[in-house]
């Protein structure tokens, strides 16, 4: 491979990361082979010796959606750090996927009976006192607000379970890195190092 | 895959070595990678991803060198963090290291 292609297909490959992280990236791979090329090595020598560009690129793609999801908690990082993890192809997250699918599902469908039953509650709570059920007034406020807090902390369990969700599998996602890997692996001893 | 312990040996050390690198010296990318390379047959390509981690973490900082032939080098230098990280892993590597030998039964 020449210096050209290599540089060609990582710059393909970093597409949607910042502007500034492309370039910083680019730049330190150019310097590599202008290096290289100084130290009287061949362009094939040096691209070989890097490793393939289109799994770097993906790896560090990869990487980006996950630290932002380790930063900020919300759904569409949530979403990033999935399709993140999904995109560096390995065979295994495909075999995993249909029941990744129908875990999402059962967690969706707990999403909904979470959220209908805290609009039902607000519904009995509003209209029961006018209704006049069995238990006059009082029993229709209960009812009302006991469905609300039900509704409400299925919601919470549900949250609960698609964070820890996502967190298995961001770390899933890193045991599959093959040439970032040493880059990225947590210090073992890095907590020494805190005063 | 199971990754042989010498791999495994030279990931976790890969950080020791770089910090002790340059607690020698500052020094470019570029050299980094080929004495690391040389030294302990890690692949060249992992010293950027390793080098950008490293100053996220504020344990190196870079500034530009002008050279007479070429483009400017980003030198790399170590911050105080980066010096008491140094000196931290130094030391947890020379306990660990003689706790090894002499449970290996090496003179």
């Amino acid at each position: 491979m020449t210096r050209q292609d290599f540089i060609t297909r990582l710059r393909q490959g970093l597409v949607g990361l910042p502007a500034q992280a492309q370039s910083d990236i680019v730049a330190d791979y150019e310097t590599h082979f202008t290096e290289g090329a100084a130290a009287g090595r061949s362009e094939a020598d040096v691209a070989a010796a890097l490793g393939d560009p289109d799994r770097l690129a993906r790896e560090l793609r990869a990487e980006a959606g996950l630290k932002r999801w380790e930063s900020q908690r919300n759904p569409e990082a949530a979403a990033a750090a999935v399709f993140a993890v999904l995109g560096l192809g390995a065979i295994d997250i495909l075999v995993l996927l249909p029941i990744l699918i129908t875990v999402v599902s059962v967690l969706c469908a707990f999403g909904i009976v979470a959220l209908v039953g805290f609009v039902g509650g607000a519904v009995v709570l509003a209209a029961g006192p006018f209704a006049h059920g069995p238990g006059g007034i009082g029993a229709a406020l209960l009812t009302g607000l006991a469905m609300m807090a039900g509704g409400v902390s299925l919601a919470s369990v549900v949250t609960l379970i698609s964070t820890g969700l996502v967190n298995a599998l961001v770390w899933y996602g890193r045991l599959h890195y093959r040439l970032l890997k040493p880059a990225i692996d947590p210090q073992p001893t890095g907590e020494l190092a805190a005063p | 895959m199971p990754e042989s312990i010498d791999i495994q040996l030279k990931k976790g050390a890969l950080d020791l070595c770089v910090l002790a690198l340059l607690s020698r010296g500052d020094s470019y990318a570029y050299e980094i990678a080929s004495r690391l390379s040389e030294a302990i047959g890690m692949g060249e390509g992992t010293i950027y991803p390793l080098m950008r981690r490293m100053q996220a973490d504020g344990l190196v900082e870079t500034y530009l060198v002008e050279s007479s032939a070429g483009p400017s080098r980003k030198y790399y230098r170590l911050t105080s963090a980066g010096h008491a990280s140094f000196v931290a892993q130094k030391e947890a590597w020379r306990s660990f290291a003689g706790a090894m030998q002499s449970i290996l039964g090496e003179p």
